[in-house]
């Protein structure tokens, strides 16, 4: 301690520092702050007069010293009391005005990433390794002394690269496909097949861009106006692989209404705080997900965890808004208005005086500078996460934390700037790296970032829409429409006229005597043969109140809403000779009541020209349905077949007429792609699986199952019924030997053959005939295993 | 069916455990922004003074004067001034000298002697007044809207203490649709474990009298099928090549979560999910809809070790204890609906000796008056479906604007004084609370200090304190404790 002369005016570094280090920055200091007070800077000591210059007698902070109340005191009861001389230094120093070190800080000397973008040089090439991320990876290997990763196998990679970049279980037939291939680029080659999958690649990617972007097709805001989508532009975006600094800038400057949800933000009904207005949600949005900055503690105070201040926060926020932004802190007006500014002015500021569209697209032209490396090493930092179940900087959101490795870092965001921040292209990079194609490590990192050592990459559990389409990959159950307000093929406005026609609604003979009754099933029946060969086929259906819809037998599509058109695209099913639609429609209710199906088929032949089978009196009906839904095995000739009854009613067709030509097109030019969980609204399972509200940008997945997920994935009856029709499926296969099936079991769920202990598991479960009910319950317990949900 | 640890096992098991409980904190601080409990060590929570919490939600806006807070009683004139209306009801005597509340509550009147009564609760004004709003911030604490996503009352307690039974659920919420109804989406942002993850979000029962379904097997498997089923699930874990891939932890915990949920399903407890098992008298007294059986199951989950329950007449913009029209009928109807099921579930648990340690809380977001929307002075706007100055009609009589400036909440069980008032609001309008207004805040804080959870109790996300009172700064009304 310094010799204190009440005659000298107390030095602040030579003698206030070390007291407050002493008793007060453990708590109050650093990234510490308890019960919200901070005097890592003047400005933050100064907050609700704990400290007023000049007036030691004024200040809290000198009271709370003093005060003897167990309850209130400072520090706390069981701390050291502040020693009277060391007191009167304080009094003298807040006396005199409390000079402070400019720019000093208690926070940690925090560590200052490079804004600049930097390509390493690339480290020599070791053992034929010759991938760049690979040559900075084995170079750090060999520095830090740590050991290589195991290659993994090719059914292990398989699965994950699958998984990884368009987000489904490879079938078994690619499977067997794949494993048998001995093409030395084997890997590579399947790298770029499912990167060529514009569909299912964008699809998968769908969820991690939403995420980030907070983008959903419904939820908060949503319905009262207060907020727009921007999955039309997303979707084509990632469908046409477009660079990602155009995709920033059509964001931050949008161009049109398509892209511009992200930047207004939710607008929340009511008053709102400080904190939450739309021009201060711009400015913690950007931060967070191009930026990988937290702008959320800076947008109410100075930042205790960065350098960011209410400043900066405010700078960014007045780049969008109209009028004149008055600067809150902690909600509490400071009578500054903020002035329009960004973050790095080193390549360049924002004018000010601009209107706000300029502003925007200066802001959106910094931002993709070519001496911007912050941008890019946030997003190829995310990419890497995704692939490698950690950031090269964790928390991915924290760009200001120091990577493990920041030649890595560096490198894969110089790369990807030079190559046009072409995301495939970097994707493509990291899969193609034996870093990627190593065994995942098991060691977990209990210690937080600082001391993390990179032994491979980390096992992600799936989520919540790679699991959701998965059962469906296994099951087939899919649904067959979908809520995001995409197009996954391309359909012509003309061709929607083209396949607009009036519905036509029928029933069974019932309806001679009037309503027919509750309860009433019935069995619609059509056949039909191509009269030429058939490009593309989609098929649309309703029902008033429920239907299943078969064609030659597989069953295509079922619905219980009349006023909702299912549709399903069928080129594959349909066969050149003769071909079946068994639709079976049931009347529901208490009472008897209107009954009524409908459905079309569009066949498009290959020279151009249509042909449209649609419900009316060529098709017949039976009273009588078999039960099961095995088509196949129904005695169709034993039966009793009228003609069907057209139907006068009107009110199915304003329901439906409008919407035909939209779905027959989209049915029959989509391709057969499954709908994907990503494309709907997330349900309870979903959500209880991770997919976040989307209220708040959330950018990683829970990486555990929860009881309460267990809870429903043990009790669900959808997915027991969706297990079933899977089931099914395998057992429809014609003389499938037990063997056979568990080894089709093993390879649609795990990407694997079983193992010989294994097999005699299930052989025993199967037992010599085996019914629905085992297979199902073996699905079941399949996709249970860490295995189906820890991605190896 | 609650596992002790037996003095006589082995220290290794219990160290294991530990171990195990270690991981899960662990991970969480692995996982990136995942929450951090900070000072866990140095905090000192207050003595628990209950072990379970029950809140009986009045979702939409209970009208204290036509509840708990009774004023003067104008009944229907064709032609009688709106402003005349304080109270569509008369006032009642109670089981308490100097509490009465308002007639058609007989039941509860007789049990007040059991609670404390704070008739001086107090809102915000968020502006415009929004029920789901105002519910987001009563059920978390915090105004809505957030930029972390705040866990709800139930999941800070599922998350700080933990079920009361280890096979049991946490946090249960009865009676709540969160689909096929409006404002569900509102409804979902606080009906949520938020930043703490889904392992500590409610278990949703809309429906009370289905409750059972969702701890029973899959309808149509039978008990053998699925001890049979879970069986070859652990054989094939067992057998599995690669059960050394993901961390020991990671694999544990799809293991112990895939256990407790076979355990749940095996249990006994899992009977308390079944109300159809009590007898048919008791069933009777409960039964006035599905308020009321939800009030059954709750008594039954806390039986059986829930830690957190709650039961809501159900929040439907216009329907219910929202009322923009048509006031005192309503009221009158779930005056029935409420008031059996109520005093019945605090006669069982104290007969059955559960009452001293279970907090049973009454509560809505806010109040309502005949002519006041929000409080004095607001500039909000007056949602009243009819704006009339004379009371021509039926529909026109009753409190229709929301009120947020006094509203009542009552307390029972769990150490809270017995027969005891607290807070006072004005005998004419505006009907504000003149004595010991109490906050969210602070309300908040008074219901953690109850569950021995200290009101300062913070987490960190996102590298900033999150704290289970609004900024660690709820206070709790320690007046009300006994």
């Amino acid at each position: 301690m310094s010799c204190f002369s009440a005659h000298a005016a107390v030095d602040f570094a030579h003698d206030v520092v070390p007291i407050l280090e002493k008793h007060c920055t453990e708590c109050h200091g650093g990234e510490e702050a308890e019960g919200g007070f901070s005097l890592n800077t003047r400005d933050l000591f100064l907050d609700d007069e704990t400290a007023v210059p000049g007036r030691a007698d004024e200040s809290y902070f000198i009271d709370l010293i003093l005060d003897t109340d167990p309850d209130y005191q400072m520090p706390p009861e069981k701390k050291k009391r502040v020693p009277d001389e060391q007191l009167a230094v304080l009094k003298q120093w807040v006396n005199e005005g409390m000079k402070w070190e400019p720019g000093f800080t208690f926070g940690e000397p925090a560590y200052e990433p490079r804004f600049a973008p930097r390509r390493p040089e690339l480290p020599a090439v070791t053992d034929g390794r010759t991938n760049p991320v690979d040559r900075i990876m084995d170079h750090y290997l060999a520095t830090e002394k740590l050991e290589r990763p195991d290659p993994v196998d090719d059914a292990t990679f398989f699965r994950r690269v699958s998984l990884d970049l368009i987000g489904l279980l490879p079938s078994a037939e690619e499977t067997r496909k794949f494993l048998a291939d001995t093409a030395p680029d084997k890997r590579t080659k399947v790298i770029d097949e499912f990167l060529s999958r514009d569909l299912s690649y964008t699809d998968h990617w769908l969820t991690f861009w939403n995420d980030l972007l907070r983008n959903d097709y419904g939820g908060t805001g949503f319905i009262t106006g207060g907020r727009t989508q921007i999955s039309t532009w997303l979707y084509d975006s990632l469908k046409t692989n477009k660079p990602f600094d155009a995709m920033v800038r059509e964001l931050i400057a949008p161009p049109n209404k398509e892209s511009a949800g992200f930047i207004n933000g939710i607008k929340w009904r009511g008053t709102v705080s400080a904190g939450q207005t739309l021009p201060i949600q711009f400015s913690q949005s950007i931060s967070q997900s191009f930026l990988g900055i937290n702008m959320k503690c800076a947008s109410c105070h100075d930042s205790f965890i960065d350098r960011w201040t209410l400043a900066d926060a405010y700078g960014l926020a007045a780049i969008y808004a109209e009028e004149d932004l008055e600067i809150h802190r902690c909600d509490k007006p400071i009578n500054e208005t903020a002035r329009a500014a960004w973050l790095f002015p080193e390549i360049g500021q924002v004018d000010a005086k601009a209107d706000k569209e300029e502003r925007l697209k200066q802001l959106a032209n910094l931002m993709t500078h070519p001496e911007n490396g912050r941008v890019p090493r946030t997003l190829v930092n995310r990419l890497w996460g995704q692939l490698m179940g950690r950031g090269i900087v964790h928390p991915l959101d924290a760009m200001q934390t120091e990577p493990w490795n920041v030649d890595l870092l560096d490198w894969l965001a110089s790369d990807f700037q030079e190559n046009g921040y072409d995301l495939k292209h970097t994707l493509r990079t990291i899969a193609t790296s034996a870093a990627y194609q190593s065994a995942t490590s098991n060691e977990f990192d209990e210690t937080g970032s600082d001391a993390y050592r990179y032994s491979g990459p980390l096992p992600k559990r799936l989520t919540a829409e790679q699991f959701v389409d998965a059962t469906w990959q296994i099951t087939q159950a899919a649904p067959t429409s979908y809520h995001a307000p995409i197009v996954r093929g391309i359909v012509p406005p003309e061709l929607v006229d083209r396949l607009s026609f009036p519905s036509s609604w029928v029933w069974g003979p019932s309806v001679d005597q009037g309503l027919p009754p509750h309860g009433e099933k019935i069995l619609l029946r059509r056949e039909f043969i191509p009269s030429k060969p058939v490009r593309a086929a989609g098929v649309i259906a309703a029902a008033d109140n429920a239907f299943v819809l078969h064609l030659n037998h597989q069953q295509i599509l079922s619905g219980e809403r009349w006023s909702d058109l299912e549709a399903a695209p069928v080129t594959q099913k349909i066969s050149k000779g003769t071909n079946l639609i068994l639709m079976v429609a049931e009347n529901r209710g208490p009472k008897p009541n209107a009954a009524g199906a409908f459905c079309a088929v569009r066949l498009e032949y290959e020279d151009g020209t249509d042909e449209i089978i649609v419900t009316d009196d060529k098709w017949t009906v039976s009273e009588t349905v078999p039960n099961g839904n095995r088509t196949g095995q129904w005695k169709l000739k034993e039966m009793k077949w009228e003609p069907a009854r057209v139907l006068p009613n009107t009110t199915w067709k304003k329901q439906t007429d409008a919407r035909i030509g939209q779905t027959l097109a989209e049915a029959s030019v989509g391709s057969d792609h499954m709908v994907r969980a990503a494309l709907l609204k997330a349900d309870d399972l979903m959500r209880s699986l991770g997919r976040p509200n989307r209220d708040q940008i959330v950018t990683s997945r829970p990486n555990e199952l929860t009881t309460l997920e267990a809870v429903d994935l043990s009790t669900s009856e959808t997915l027991i019924r969706n297990l079933k029709k899977g089931a099914e499926t395998l057992m429809s296969q014609p003389d499938l030997a037990p063997a056979q099936l568990i080894e089709e079991l093993y390879l649609t769920t795990l990407t694997r053959f079983p193992t010989e202990e294994e097999s005699s598991v299930l052989k025993e479960a199967l037992g010599t005939k085996p019914t629905v009910e085992d297979v199902t319950d073996i699905l079941w317990a399949l996709t249970m295993t860490p295995e189906f949900l820890i991605t190896r | 069916m609650k596992f002790e640890i037996d003095p006589e096992a082995p220290d290794s098991i219990v160290r294991r455990d530990f171990l195990k409980k270690l991981g899960a904190a662990s991970t969480a601080a692995w996982m990136s922004g995942a929450p951090q409990i900070v000072r866990g060590k140095d905090l000192e929570h207050p003595e628990a003074k209950a072990d379970a919490c029950i809140l009986l939600w009045m979702g939409g806006g209970m009208a204290a004067p036509e509840t708990f807070d009774p004023k003067r009683y104008a009944p229907f004139e064709k032609g009688m001034a709106v402003d005349s209306v304080l109270s569509t009801f008369p006032s009642i005597d109670t089981s308490v000298d100097n509490i009465k509340i308002c007639a058609g509550l007989e039941n509860i009147a007789k049990v007040m002697d059991r609670g404390t009564l704070i008739r001086s609760a107090m809102q915000p004004d968020l502006g415009s007044i929004l029920h789901s709003r105002h519910q987001y911030h009563w059920h978390t604490g915090y105004v809505p809207p957030q930029t972390v996503a705040a866990p709800h009352l139930g999941s800070w307690m599922a998350r700080v203490l933990g079920p009361n039974n280890d096979v049991m659920p946490a946090f249960i919420n009865v009676g709540q649709r969160l689909e096929g109804v409006g404002e569900k989406e509102e409804l979902k942002a606080f009906t949520t474990a938020g930043f703490f993850g889904s392992e500590y979000g409610p278990m949703n029962l809309p429906f009370p009298e289905q409750a059972a379904q969702s701890v029973r097997p899959p309808e149509g498997m039978t008990q053998d099928r699925f001890a049979n089923r879970n069986k070859l699930f652990r054989k094939l874990v067992d057998q599995n090549p690669h059960r050394d891939y993901a961390s020991s932890h990671q694999q544990e915990s799809l293991m112990r979560s895939m256990d407790n949920a076979y355990r749940l399903l095996q249990s006994k407890e899992r009977e308390a999910f079944d109300i159809e098992q009590e007898p048919k008298e008791v069933r009777e007294i409960y039964d006035t809809g599905r308020f009321g059986r939800g009030c059954l199951l709750a008594r039954r989950l806390v039986e059986n070790g829930a830690r957190f329950v709650e039961v809501t007449t159900e929040y439907v913009p216009f329907l219910h204890w929202d009322t923009h029209a048509n006031g005192h009928d309503t009221v009158d109807r779930l005056h029935k609906e409420i008031d059996r099921p109520i005093s019945q579930l605090i006669l069982d648990l104290e007969e059955r000796g559960l009452l001293d340690r279970t907090l049973v809380i009454i509560a809505s977001e806010f109040s309502r008056d005949a002519i006041m929307e929000g409080k004095p002075g607001s500039t909000a706007n007056d949602q009243a479906t009819h704006k009339v100055d004379q009371i021509t009609e039926a529909k026109h009589y009753g409190l229709h604007r929301h009120f947020t400036a006094g509203t009542s909440v009552a307390l029972f069980g769990g150490g809270v004084k017995k027969g005891y008032l607290y807070g006072k609001t004005a005998d004419e309008r505006p009907l504000v609370a003149v004595e010991n207004p109490v906050t969210v805040t602070d309300l908040h804080a008074t219901i953690m200090t109850a569950m021995g959870v200290s009101p300062k109790t913070e987490f960190t996300i996102e590298g900033r304190p999150f704290y289970v009172t609004e900024d660690g700064k709820g206070k709790p009304v320690m007046d009300i404790f006994a």
